[in-house]
């Protein structure tokens, strides 16, 4: 029972165009280890993912009320306060879209891409950076020799797996993945499955999933989300 | 049915292609006609780098020429931050509201005569260039001309700017934000290299709008027929030139020149379309 938390949320709700879609929810989010969300869609499983990283303020006619917490070096931060900005946050929270969104460049500079935001500049710590992260996905053996190569050129689940290992160069504490696997067939799926259990001892993950056998296999905890809040299994 | 729609369209749309293809060159062929006498004995090279004197004979477009890439290119040159501040505001620097509104006052401007704005220069601008620089005399000159210019094509470069950030793929905006960068780094590594072309575009609209101006110059850039020495002299443009001497009478050698004046001045924004086209290139700096 008394595991460690990550991540509290406290009487959460959120609304699109004054139509509720949470309300009142309070969750907490174990570490190391993966929750996985399930449940119908256009139920809010996306919009719940971009609520931990704030990335829901930029669409308009949204709100929300509530807090979220997350535990950073031993102390509770409030993501909505004042001492994180946002893009601290999302070095912290780093997202995995549904769909795969490779930046218009090339493989080499989609990595380097939240390194380049950060502003570091050496040139070894770069390339050791992006290399690691690229094996953490694996993907380094099939991009090493095209690393200059546009992003767009990869298979979608390479392009999964890019964006995966983009959101790890900046080595986040938390990882939230939306569907990570839904345009993939059962092998490349099945890599992602085994990456995804792996990264558990860097990072906290909360993954969307639809299939129930794919929860079943990688899931520490699975949430289903009803009508307006959440229910667990 | 719908393959004889299909015909039918594209016969249309090939039609009105074809037109205003035809409408460009059917400009040029008449301006190469009424110009000849001017043109015609291997003259049309001189008539560009001569002075203009019809007392003496001389028609040549020299200080016309100079008054106009003088008065378009600075004009670009301060209509350019403006218009790309401006659009870099909307796109995210600034706040959702005042956008919007920004946004209502840049459409709202684009509809104001050009007339207005020379009326304006005139009562505005001109006096105060004329007590800021006192070596700008009336206060006549290029500066003040193509600052007022640069208010009028700014407008237009804002519409075609805003629609170059507005086909910026939003998952890429999305991936920027997700992936921590702020606002300002979102738009240097993302937005401004993917808007390139409708920036390249935005400036040559801007630019051939300046050079086709003819109202502002001729209302607060002076008229001067010489060759300018610096942005505080006064200055006639191709345009102003053509308005001016269309007044004068119909058979004339002067009135005959003026035809030439447009064909170089249809050269001279082609050859700028070029320039900026190439200097543009494909794709962003970034
Ligand atoms: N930007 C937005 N503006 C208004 N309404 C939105 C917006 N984004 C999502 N919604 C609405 O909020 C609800 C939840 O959407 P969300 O994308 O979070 O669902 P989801 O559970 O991820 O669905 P799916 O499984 O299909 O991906 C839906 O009814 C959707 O129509
Ligand atoms: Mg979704």
């Amino acid at each position: 029972m008394d595991k460690p938390v990550k991540i509290r949320v406290e009487n959460l709700t959120f609304s699109y165009h004054q139509t509720p879609v949470f309300e009142n929810v309070n969750l907490a989010f174990e570490a190391h280890a993966i929750t996985a969300i399930t449940g119908p869609s256009g139920r809010g499983k996306s919009t719940f993912l971009t609520v931990l990283n704030r990335l829901w303020e930029s669409q308009p006619f949204a709100e929300m009320q509530g807090k979220v917490w997350i535990l950073l070096d031993g102390q509770w931060v409030d993501i909505y306060g004042k001492t994180l900005s946002k893009p601290d946050l999302r070095r912290k929270v780093g997202m995995v879209f549904q769909t795969p969104n490779p930046l218009p460049m090339s493989i080499w500079k989609n990595m380097a891409f939240p390194l380049k935001l950060t502003g570091i500049s050496d040139k070894s710590l770069i390339e050791e950076k992006i290399s690691a992260a690229l094996r953490q996905a694996f993907l380094w053996d099939e991009v090493k020799d095209r690393l200059h190569d546009s992003a767009f050129g990869l298979s979608g689940g390479q392009q999964q797996r890019l964006c995966i290992a983009r959101a790890l160069v900046s080595q986040p504490e938390i990882l939230l993945l939306d569907e990570p696997t839904s345009s993939l067939d059962a092998g490349a799926a099945s890599v992602i499955e085994d990456l995804l259990v792996r990264l558990k001892e860097r990072c906290t993950l909360i993954v969307v999933s639809h299939y129930l056998d794919q929860v079943s296999r990688i899931a520490d905890t699975a949430l289903k989300l009803q009508a307006r809040g959440f229910l667990q299994t | 049915m719908t393959r004889v729609f299909q015909k039918t369209a594209r016969i249309v749309f090939f039609l009105s292609a074809a037109a205003s293809a035809m409408a460009a060159a059917l400009v040029f062929g008449f301006l190469l006609v009424f110009g000849f006498p001017l043109i015609g004995g291997g003259e049309f090279f001189s008539l560009l780098t001569r002075p203009w004197s019809p007392g003496q004979g001389l028609y040549g477009f020299l200080p016309m020429i100079t008054g106009t890439a003088a008065i378009s290119f600075l004009s670009i040159v301060f209509a350019l931050p403006l218009s790309l501040g401006t659009v870099c505001f909307m796109g995210g620097l600034g706040p959702a509201r005042i956008s919007r509104l920004v946004d209502g006052f840049v459409r709202f401007m684009t509809g104001i005569p050009t007339v207005i704005y020379g009326f304006l220069g005139i009562f505005l601008l001109v006096p105060v260039v004329r007590t800021l620089f006192t070596s700008a005399g009336s206060g006549m000159c290029i500066l003040s001309a193509s600052l007022m210019l640069s208010l009028l094509v700014s407008p237009t470069m804002i519409i075609f700017f805003k629609d170059g950030f507005d086909s910026v793929d939003v998952r890429y905006i999305q991936a920027a934000d997700a992936l921590g960068a702020d606002s300002v780094q979102r738009l240097i590594y993302v937005i401004l290299p993917e808007a390139w072309p409708g920036i390249v575009t935005g400036i040559i609209m801007g630019l051939g709008r300046a050079m086709g101006d003819t109202l502002i110059a001729l209302m607060i850039a002076g008229n001067a027929v010489h060759v300018p020495g610096s942005i505080l002299d006064s200055a006639r443009t191709l345009t102003s030139h053509i308005a001016l001497v269309s007044a004068s009478d119909y058979d004339s050698l002067a009135f005959k020149s003026i035809f030439a004046c447009g064909l170089t001045l249809y050269v001279l924004n082609a050859f700028a379309v070029i320039a900026v086209r190439r200097l543009g290139g494909k794709r962003g700096p970034v």
